[in-house]
This record gives structure tokens, C-alpha cells and sequence, in this order.
């Protein structure tokens, strides 16, 4: 099946090309931030709120920071988060998946009840809650959005697997004496693998949203530098929107969630409507 | 009156050593008949001759033949002149060289009776007319020269030179075995009057069955000069102990009307010396027939074997069944009271429509199914859930769908080797060979572009095939089939069943073999099981049961069948 991505990627739309290129540049950005910016994140290099130009490409905050180095900086922090959640809540909910598919009687229940309350809960209060109580940092945060995140491709992946268990060379392996593992690496694997993966992308463009909304609301770390942190530090200026500054404090950051969340959105899509298909 | 005693003959020559007889023991009384069957070569004709005293002086011979309590063996050539052809006569092979062409029938009967007799010539010739109106030939015959008689005449004038001097003991050599159908029938019918009215002992050598049966009531089956089974010729053929009686009497066209002849496969290697001389062709064979010779020992009354295993072994042996299905209430009871046995190498059809608990049966005995209550044991061992299916030489199943028994996106290689790959049995190379092998079995390509295709692309009888080949890798003793052909058009159901017959013939495992299609039973069956509403209803051999059904089910079921 992985071997079977790039001809997946040459079937995706014109937007979808392009979104998965946007996705590529942001980490290339996060990657080789230092090299790219010319000015530290975490200084003043410039007079306060200096409008975009020569020097400062996309201009200064309020404490005379180049917003570009922040932005730039700030892409790490989204990437990380976004794939650190997802790896985590993706593995999380393909693994209880399958034990409560597989084994099905006590674990299935205690699994299947767990799910429920999980989906129930509404999700961005009991963040900003634990967010409260545990302290901002970006382990915290990557750990309370796995484990909020994990039920929803959980459940698909228990339906999944309770009807590949009925056909009958499921039986048959068994009958070889073959074990939990063995069948699940060899036959149920390569049947999740496309829910597994549009599932990935769908937590990633999730928890990007939620990390970003975090930090708005100023419950992310606030040592690092996250495109939401931006937002939350410029909505806090008094007066934002009578003056110019909103125009590149705000607009800048912005934009760049929006269309990493977009990008992610939009693969995801694309997976979808190609995978599909072979998810008969 | 006849007692031979571990009689052994040995020819010699080039430097080999033949052992054409190995000890051959029996004892037979007045009036009694004995047959000896057995394929050419092994020792049925060398043993007539070494009764009769003529083999060659190059022959060594071991052991006594009494007659009457003195001992043939030790007399000399003139003292068994006296007692050849008066008293012990042998009927010999017929052909066309066997009497002499240049004397006529007359001269030739004379000189038997001349020779051993006191009567002199002029008297002998009403004796020779005498004789020719016993056998049922004309008093013309007398003059007539041998290539001038049909082969069944030439036949007729053999038995009455034989029986020239009265003998006692009346050894015929393979009586029928050139002759048409109504020559053989008319031979038949004379032996049999003759042994009656005069009351001698018989032999007769043959290797057809239906001139056993009519002739004897006693039998004994030879292969390669050593006596595998004896007991009453009745009894054998209802009930075959050795693996080369069942062979020889599942080869005969006479005895299995309907069922497709199979031979019994040839020798893949050499026996041993020390070992069974039937251990290259047996199907259940052990380390041990290899190292030990088998002795003729008693394995009921009247009846003898010699197999280090005690004859043709049970494979499975189940009691007592039971198996309910609760749904919302409703109570279906699957299997009521089950019981079931099978043998190595034999082919059980279980017959049933939907609904009577086959399937579930099928899933209980090889261990994919738990029952409520009953005993399941295979080769002596009860089984205790998928202990045999994962294992080498036990049981396997191959299931009713083919979409379904087989993962479709597995490559052919991956699906055929997965239950070696699940038991990590021996390395990555010979597990490729022996699914090549397996495919080949099946007759599939095994070249390396059919064992990367993936099995969605391949049809029904093809998927199959691949998911028999996966059963036969672990070499089991014991193939389940459920319904295997249920779901393929006729061709394919055909080309599957003989397929699988033949795969049964040359690898030797028991097969049960779950239809509800009688004809097909009829066809490769050997023993019939007839289930109906959970219940065995019926069992028995196959011939008996379609013959004659006892139960009121089966014979409904027959009837509209026929």
C-alpha cells in the first residue's frame, strides 16, 4: 500500500497538488527556519510595529520582534504538534480499534464505552480546562489533543475489523494456531491502512486548529513562539483595529493557519475520494 | 491333509537373490477351498509349483509341505513321483505352448495316467474319453492337436489331465485369465462341480476376484512372495484389513461398479530387507514398517494380518456429538448423539441437505468448533481445539466458499505458504518449493509470475484449488471438504472432484467429503454417513447402503435419487 503513494499523488486534483506543495514548503520552513530568517524570534531587531518592508519583510510586533522569523519559528511548533498528535492519537486508535474488534466480549465493552464518552465530551472546554490545570507546554498539549482525538478513528476501525473477523481465512489462520499479532500485521493492516492514513491527515489539520486556538486564548507555551501565540499577543494590543498595525500582525499569522488547515483539509479530501474506492 | 510350514523359496541368479516366497504357512483340510490372490510377481505361481515338488534344482527351498503327515520335502525325486499327479495335481497357466503341439489331446492324457497309474494303454484310451465327457468336451477332442482348440477347450483338456489320477489336492493356476466371459463362466461353473462333487482341496491362484469368490472360501493375499492378510474370502471383501487387500479389491471394476478405477500407486522407493515389503506403496506408513518386518498375526477370529500396525489403523474416532444453537430463544440442535470413525485412506461422503448439521459435524471433528458434549479422538488423542490443524500430518479443512477461505489481496505464493509461515516450520527456500510442489499437485502453474498474482484475479475453481494446495502442504492424514464444488459450474466440480480422487489415490489421506448430491457419493465413496435434522440416520458401506437402505429417510432419498 505505501508503495502504491506516488501513483495515488499524481490522481489528486489541481488543488490538491498544490495544497500537499503548500504543506511541503511549511515544513521546509519549519525545518530550515534559522537559515531563512535573518533575524532572531525571540529579540527586537527593529523598531516596534514597522510596517512591512525592505528590512523586516513582513514587518514588527509591538516589541519590535521581525514577524517573519516569528512565523517562521511558529511552523515548527504547528507541525510538531499537528504530527506529534496525530502519530500518537492515530497508533492509540488503531490499536484499540482492533483489540476491542479482535477480542471483542469484556475489552470490546470497556473500548466501546470509553469511545463514547470520549465523542460525547465536547472537546475544545475540556482542553481549555486541562490546559488550566496542567500548565502550558507543548507536551501537555500534545497529550491532552491525542487523547481526546484517538476515539473517533477508533470506532471506524472497530467496525472495520469486527466484519473482516467474519470471512472465514480469519478462521483458517487461526485454525494454523496463528495468534493476535500475526493476524493483525498480515490481514487486518492492509485493510485499515487507508482509513488509517485519512484518518492521520484529518487529525493533523484537527489538531493544528486546536493547538492554534489554544495558544489564542493564551493557554499555549508561552516561551515558544506559535502562530496562534502571535494572534493571541496581537488581539491583546489595545486598539489593534483603529490602527494599521492589524494589517500585518494579524493578517500574516492568519493567513497561515488558514491555509496550512486548508491544505491539510483538502489532502485529506483528495486520499478520501481516491481510497475510497478501494475501501469496498 | 495339506500343511505347509514357513515355506520359503529363493532363486538365484546373476549374483541376486529373489526371494519369490517368504514364508508362507497355512493348513487346509478335505473339501476346503483356498484362494491366493496377488499381482504378478509376487510368488503365487512359484508357490503352486514348489508344492507340486517340480521348481528348478537352482531353487532353494526352506520349510516342510505334509501331506497327510509326511513330509514331501524329504523325500526323494522317485518317492514324489508316486504322490505327483495322484495325488496332488496342479492345473497349469494356459497357453498356447503348454501342451505339446505335436501330440494329440488322447496321447497327452495317456501319458499322464500311464505314467503314474497301473491302467495300460488300450484302457486308458476310455479313461481319457471318460475324463473329456467330465470336463464337458466332446469325444472328438481326443484326436484333435492343441492349436486346433479354442482357449477355452485347451483350458478344459488342462483340467482333465489334471484330473487323470483322482488327485486329492487340486492346485489350479489362474483358471480364467485369457478366456471371454462366457468361456470363463463356464470354467468357473466346472471347477466349482468338480471341487464339490469329488470333494478334493483346492488352490486356486488367481488375480481376479470374481474366481475367488466363486471358488473359495478361504483366501490369503500375497505381495512379493509374503502372505499380508487370510481369513474367510467372504469377511475380507466385506471388510479388508491391510492396505493391499483395500487396494486390490477398490481396483476391481467387478467389485466397484460405479466408482472410477484407481489404481494403487506405484513404488516411489525400494523396500527394505528387513522392513514391510508393502512400505513403499502404503499409505499410512511409519518409521517402524521401515525397520521392522511385519508378522501374520491374528487380528480377530478366523482372520490374520501382517501389518506393524495392526492393519489399516482408525484415524478419528468420535462419540456422542452434541451441539445446540441458542438464537433469541429458539434452541437449534445442530448434532444430536453424532458418533463417527474413519480409517486411514478411506473417502467418507457425508451426505445431508442444508440445514442438518454437516457443516457444524465437519467444524467439530477437526477442532474449529466446540461441542457441548462427546469425545473426539484422532490416532488416539483427544482434540483439544486447532491442536491438529496446526500441526504436520494432521487435519485440514478446505471450505465451501473460495472468495471467502482466502485472503483476495495475498499474492498466490503468500496464501499457499501461510501455514508454514504461522508455524515457522523449516526456511524461506523450501517453503517455496514445497508450495511449487503443492501448486503443481493441483495443477496449477508454478512458475514465478502465478505465484505473484494476486488471488483477486483468479476465478472460483482456481481460488480453490489454491486453498486445497494450502491445505495439502501440512501433509495431513485426514482432508475435510465441505461442499468444495457446491459453488463451481459442472465442469470445474468435475475436473475439482478428480482432481482431489486422484490427490487421495497418490498421497493417501482420509477424506471426508460433505455433499448433498448422491450421484457424486456414489461416485467416490467409500463408506457413507447420511445425516438428517442433526441425526446420523444411516451409515455403512457405500455399496450396502445405496443397495439396500434401512432407514426411511435414506431409502426417500434414494429412491428419488434412482
Amino acid at each position: 500500500m505505501v508503495i502504491k503513494m506516488p501513483k495515488i499523488v499524481k490522481q489528486f486534483s489541481i488543488a490538491g497538488k498544490f495544497s500537499l506543495v503548500f504543506i511541503v514548503l511549511v515544513c521546509f520552513i519549519a525545518i530550515f527556519a534559522p537559515m531563512l530568517t535573518k533575524y532572531p524570534w525571540n529579540q527586537p531587531t527593529g523598531a516596534s510595529l514597522e510596517p512591512p518592508g525592505k528590512a523586516h519583510i513582513l514587518g514588527t510586533d509591538d516589541l519590535g520582534i521581525d514577524l517573519w522569523a516569528q512565523i517562521c519559528h511558529g511552523a515548527r511548533n504547528s507541525i510538531v504538534v499537528g504530527i506529534g498528535t496525530a502519530v500518537i492519537a492515530c497508533f492509540l486508535g488503531t490499536l484499540l480499534g482492533v483489540v476491542s474488534g479482535y477480542y471483542q466480549g469484556v475489552a470490546d465493552l470497556v473500548i466501546t464505552a470509553l469511545i463514547d464518552i470520549l465523542t460525547s465530551i465536547p472537546s475544545l472546554p475540556i482542553m481549555v480546562v486541562t490546559g488550566a490545570f496542567f500548565g502550558p507546554s507543548i507536551k501537555n498539549i500534545i497529550l491532552i489533543l491525542s487523547i481526546l482525538s484517538w476515539a473517533v478513528p477508533a470506532r471506524i476501525i472497530r467496525s472495520k475489523i469486527i466484519s473482516a473477523k467474519q470471512e472465514t481465512y480469519i478462521k483458517v489462520a487461526e485454525g494454523y494456531g496463528a495468534g493476535f499479532f500475526y493476524i493483525t500485521y498480515r490481514h487486518f493492516l492492509p485493510q485499515i491502512f487507508p482509513i488509517s492514513l485519512i484518518s492521520f491527515i484529518k487529525l493533523i489539520s484537527r489538531a493544528i486548529v486546536s493547538e492554534a486556538s489554544l495558544s489564542f486564548l493564551g493557554l499555549g507555551d508561552p516561551t515558544s513562539k506559535s502562530w496562534g501565540l502571535i494572534l493571541n499577543y496581537a488581539l491583546n494590543f489595545p486598539g489593534i483595529y483603529f490602527t494599521d498595525y492589524w494589517k500585518w500582525w494579524i493578517i500574516y499569522p492568519l493567513l497561515c493557519i488558514i491555509l496550512l488547515v486548508l491544505a491539510t483539509a483538502t489532502v485529506g479530501r483528495e486520499f478520501e475520494k481516491i481510497l475510497d474506492a478501494k475501501i469496498d | 491333509m495339506l500343511k505347509v510350514e514357513i515355506l520359503s523359496v529363493t532363486y538365484s541368479g546373476d549374483g541376486q537373490e529373489t526371494h519369490a516366497v517368504s514364508e508362507v504357512s497355512f493348513i487346509l483340510e478335505q473339501g476346503q477351498s483356498m484362494g491366493i490372490i496377488g499381482e504378478s510377481g509376487s510368488g503365487k505361481t512359484t508357490l503352486g509349483l514348489a508344492i507340486m515338488g517340480i521348481l528348478r534344482p537352482t531353487a532353494k527351498i526352506t520349510g516342510t509341505i505334509e501331506y497327510n503327515k509326511i513330509n514331501l520335502r524329504e523325500l526323494s525325486q522317485r518317492q514324489l513321483d508316486m504322490y505327483r499327479w495322484k495325488h496332488i495335481a496342479m492345473v497349469f497357466q494356459n497357453g498356447l505352448d503348454i501342451l505339446n503341439p505335436l501330440m494329440t489331446v488322447n496321447e497327452q492324457i495317456k501319458e499322464c495316467i500311464i505314467r503314474h497309474t497301473k491302467i495300460k494303454s488300450h484302457d486308458a484310451d476310455s479313461r481319457v474319453k471318460e475324463l473329456l465327457g467330465q470336463v464337458g468336451l466332446g469325444t472328438s477332442v481326443a484326436d484333435s492337436l492343441p492349436h486346433q482348440l479354442s482357449g477355452g477347450m485347451r483350458q478344459k483338456v488342462l483340467i482333465a489331465m489334471a484330473l487323470a489320477c483322482d488327485p486329492k489336492v487340486l492346485i489350479v493356476d489362474e483358471p480364467t485369465s485369457s478366456l471371454d466371459a462366457v468361456s470363463k463362466e463356464e470354467i468357473i461353473e466346472l471347477l466349482a462341480y468338480l471341487q464339490h462333487q469329488k470333494r478334493f482341496v483346492m488352490i486356486v491362484i488367481s488375480h481376479d476376484f470374481s474366481v475367488i469368490t466363486r471358488l473359495t472360501d478361504k483366501m490369503c493375499v500375497m505381495y512379493r512372495g509374503h502372505i499380508l492378510e487370510e481369513g474367510l474370502t467372504r469377511d475380507i471383501l466385506e471388510n479388508p484389513l491391510h492396505p493391499y487387500t483395500r487396494g486390490l479389491i477398490n481396483s476391481s471394476p467387478s467389485l466397484n461398479p460405479y466408482q472410477d478405477l484407481w489404481g494403487i500407486p506405484r513404488a516411489s522407493e525400494a523396500a527394505t530387507e528387513e522392513g514391510c515389503s508393502f512400505y513403499p506403496r502404503c499409505n499410512q506408513k511409519e518409521d517402524i514398517c521401515k525397520s521392522q518386518k511385519p508378522k501374520l498375526k491374528y487380528a480377530s477370529l478366523e482372520r490374520k494380518v501382517a501389518c506393524n500396525q495392526g492393519g489399516i489403523i482408525t484415524l478419528l474416532k468420535a462419540r456422542g456429538i452434541n451441539k445446540t444453537y441458542s438464537f433469541k430463544g429458539n434452541k437449534i440442535c445442530a448434532c444430536k448423539d453424532c458418533h463417527m470413525s474413519i480409517r486411514a485412506g478411506e473417502i467418507i461422503a457425508l451426505i445431508g441437505q442444508s440445514g442438518s448439521g454437516k457443516t457444524t459435524l465437519a467444524s467439530i471433528l477437526s477442532g474449529y468448533l466446540e461441542p457441548e458434549s462427546g469425545n473426539i479422538e484422532f490416532l488416539g488423542q483427544t482434540i483439544k481445539q486447532h491442536e491438529f490443524t496446526s500441526q504436520l500430518r494432521g487435519i485440514q479443512m478446505v471450505f465451501q466458499d473460495p472468495f471467502s477461505s482466502i485472503n483476495e489481496q495475498f499474492t498466490v505464493l503468500q496464501a499457499v505458504k501461510e501455514p508454514l509461515d504461522i508455524l515457522k516450520l523449516y526456511n524461506t527456500d523450501e517453503r517455496t518449493a514445497m508450495v511449487k510442489q503443492a501448486l503443481a499437485d493441483v495443477e496449477l502453474a508454478c512458475d514465478n509470475t502465478f505465484l505473484n498474482r494476486r488471488c483477486f484475479t483468479l476465478s472460483g475453481g482456481q481460488r480453490q484449488r489454491v486453498a486445497i494446495a494450502r491445505s495439502l502442504v501440512l501433509k495431513p492424514r485426514l482432508l475435510i471438504a465441505d461442499e468444495i464444488s457446491s459453488m463451481l459450474d459442472p465442469s470445474t466440480q468435475a475436473n475439482i472432484l478428480r482432481l482431489l480422487k486422484g490427490l487421495q489415490n497418490a498421497l493417501g489421506f482420509a477424506m471426508i467429503y460433505i455433499t448433498h448430491d448422491l450421484d457424486i457419493a456414489r461416485k467416490i465413496a467409500d463408506k457413507l454417513y447420511i445425516m438428517h435434522k442433526g441425526e446420523i440416520v444411516e451409515t455403512g458401506p457405500a455399496r450396502k447402503v445405496f443397495d439396500n437402505p434401512k432407514s426411511e429417510y435414506a431409502r426417500k432419498l434414494i429412491s428419488k435419487n434412482s
